[in-house]
């Protein structure tokens, strides 16, 4: 949590606007608050994981970003555009899909993305061969949406929201309906546009794996209230400790090892396993295993010990379900 | 405003690619030559002209009633359609304001209630043609003109309930059924003196044209087409206040 890239510092000095910033926004419906005083940010080139239990709020705080539904309090702005007041500006922003992607079913997929531009303003010609191509859709730009399979729709969902070019995409559930396959290639798509496009990207779902391997920040929501913002990811931890779980045949030999290593740490014991769990600095992990060796401490395997998302996201939200 | 007409083009497309979207022209193209044919046989000497027939024929108590049903079912799903599908949700996140989005609504309907008019018009004129005298009787292109005028104005009446109601209920179904209700029971009259502020004795202007009598005592055309006026802002306030308005869930 206390990483914040370099990039991002120069961006912050430049004065670089986050793309999205939600400040206390509130939805109350009938006297209860479906989404409470709900403030985050979203940077530049950022993806960032919208989580939470089913009925927490996730697409109530998604159709209040895109001003598909009122906000009792608070505001959204898009690249500074409040979508309350300044609504176009804002939304020009904006590409999304919300749950489901539904098209016109009885026009082609070509036909109903010349919709969208004639919607939008400056958008060239060769734009929707760009997002087509990025997509995988030209050999079925000709076919009637109705028979495109969930997974093509999907796609088609995508360029849509890419037409006219936004600053941040909204996906809600993309993955949702997907084989693996087509999970797998959804993923490749929101590497790829973040990369290349420069595109932030907020994508709620309840599939923790998934956020885990794509997103660099996770807003955990709860009842409509923020619970967490938490970074993910270790790619940048080389430098840094690790934590290793580290399984053998001895636990109190491995255990005296440790000891006697210098900047090594037990943090754990898992005896059903024969394993511990240990934290030391990254250019250490060969001593240690030279000194198990001549202390003949027979060694089964090393691996990263993680905490997983789920386990932290059962945490934040007291194991309320998650379907 | 200046890509209001993008949105419009926008929503003709809709309609034209819908399989179904020639039938209603072939209906009004068709009809009239069948009716003309069995007019013809039964007594041929009900209409002077091919003129006269299409007069009477465009009014809203020959064609124009069936014109106004083919609109109504042709229009009423333009907003609440756009619900039950889903794409309404595509469609308002884009850089246009609502009250532009149905406001293209709205003239599409229009123009397709102008082109049924159109198509009806010359389906119902060449049916004269065929089976009555081109020339002689009385009934001038005035005539015509003016009754192609009450047809439109009873259609556009008709389907701006109708759009009202898609937009208030999100229902296809109860906007055309609705509507179609009072299709049916508009020619219906209580003689009580406050029913002429009631919308349907207004609907038929062309009541007021042939020196016949006011459907009910104090109305004149005036009267009717203010009242007329007053129904359709009434529609159409209700209809973009509540799409301005409304979250979409």
């Amino acid at each position: 949590m206390e990483r914040t890239s370099v990039n991002q510092l120069q961006s912050d000095a430049a004065g670089d606007l986050p793309v999205l910033q939600m400040k206390s926004v509130t939805k109350m419906i009938k006297g209860k608050a479906i989404v409470n005083q709900l403030s985050f940010e979203i940077r530049k080139g950022e993806i960032v994981g919208l989580l939470g239990p089913n009925g927490a709020g996730k697409t109530t705080a998604i159709r209040l970003m895109t001003g598909l539904i009122r906000m009792t309090e608070g505001d959204v702005l898009v690249h500074g555009h409040s979508i309350r007041h300044d609504f176009r500006q804002a939304i020009a922003h904006i590409g999304a899909i919300i749950e489901n992607p539904e098209f016109y079913s009885h026009m082609s997929g070509l036909d109903n993305l010349k919709q969208y531009v004639r919607m939008s303003d400056g958008i060239a010609e060769s734009r929707i061969a760009e997002v087509v191509e990025l997509v995988g859709l030209q050999n079925a730009m000709d076919k009637k949406v109705k028979a495109y399979s969930l997974g093509m729709r999907q796609r088609l969902g995508i360029a849509q929201a890419l037409l006219h070019s936004p600053k941040l995409l909204i996906l809600d559930e993309p993955t949702n309906g997907l084989d693996p396959a087509g999970i797998r290639e959804m993923r490749e798509y929101m590497r790829k546009i973040a990369e290349v496009e420069g595109i932030s990207i907020l994508i709620s779902s309840h599939m923790l794996g998934e956020i885990e391997q794509i997103c660099h920040q996770a807003v955990v929501i709860q009842n409509g209230t923020l619970v967490k913002v938490t970074r993910l990811g270790a790619q940048d931890s080389t430098e840094n400790e690790v934590s290793l779980s580290v399984r053998v045949d001895n636990l109190a030999a491995a255990a005296a090892v440790i000891q006697a290593e210098e900047g090594v740490r037990l943090t754990g014991t898992d005896e059903q396993h024969s394993e511990l769990i240990i934290s030391l600095h990254d250019r250490k992990v060969p001593e240690l295993v030279a000194s198990f060796s001549a202390a003949k401490v027979g060694l089964y395997r090393i691996t990263e010990h993680k905490q997983s998302l789920e386990d932290d996201f059962l945490k934040w939200t007291g194991g309320n379900r998650i379907a | 405003m200046r890509k209001f007409h993008l949105l419009v083009i926008n929503e003709w497309v809709k309609m034209v690619k819908k399989r179904s979207f020639v039938v209603p022209y072939l209906i009004l193209l068709l009809f009239p030559q069948l009716l003309g044919y069995i007019i013809h046989s039964v007594s041929p000497g009900s209409f002077a002209s091919a003129a006269g027939f299409t007069r009477e024929m465009l009014l809203p108590t020959g064609m124009g009633q069936v014109m106004t049903i083919l609109s109504i079912i042709g229009t009423a799903g333009i907003v609440a359609k756009e619900h039950s599908r889903g794409t309404i949700k595509f469609l308002l996140i884009r850089a246009r304001s609502r009250t532009a989005i149905l406001a293209s609504k709205y003239v599409t309907v229009l123009l397709y209630v102008l082109s049924l008019t159109a198509v009806a018009a010359a389906g119902i004129l060449l049916s004269g043609m065929i089976w009555f005298q081109t020339g002689g009787g009385d009934t001038g292109i005035a005539d015509i003109l003016l009754a192609l005028l009450y047809g439109c104005i009873y259609s556009f009446v008709y389907v701006t309930l109708a759009f009202m109601l898609g937009v208030l209920t999100h229902s296809t179904g109860v906007a055309i059924g609705l509507s179609m209700f009072l299709l049916t029971i508009d020619k219906m009259v209580i003689s009580r003196s406050f029913y002429k502020y009631f919308l349907f004795p207004n609907l038929d202007l062309s009541v007021y044209g042939s020196g016949q009598q006011p459907p009910m005592p104090g109305m004149t055309l005036g009267f009717s087409i203010a009242v007329l006026a007053v129904y359709m802002t009434v529609f159409l306030l209700a209809g973009f206040l509540v799409f301005r308005r409304r979250d979409v869930a």
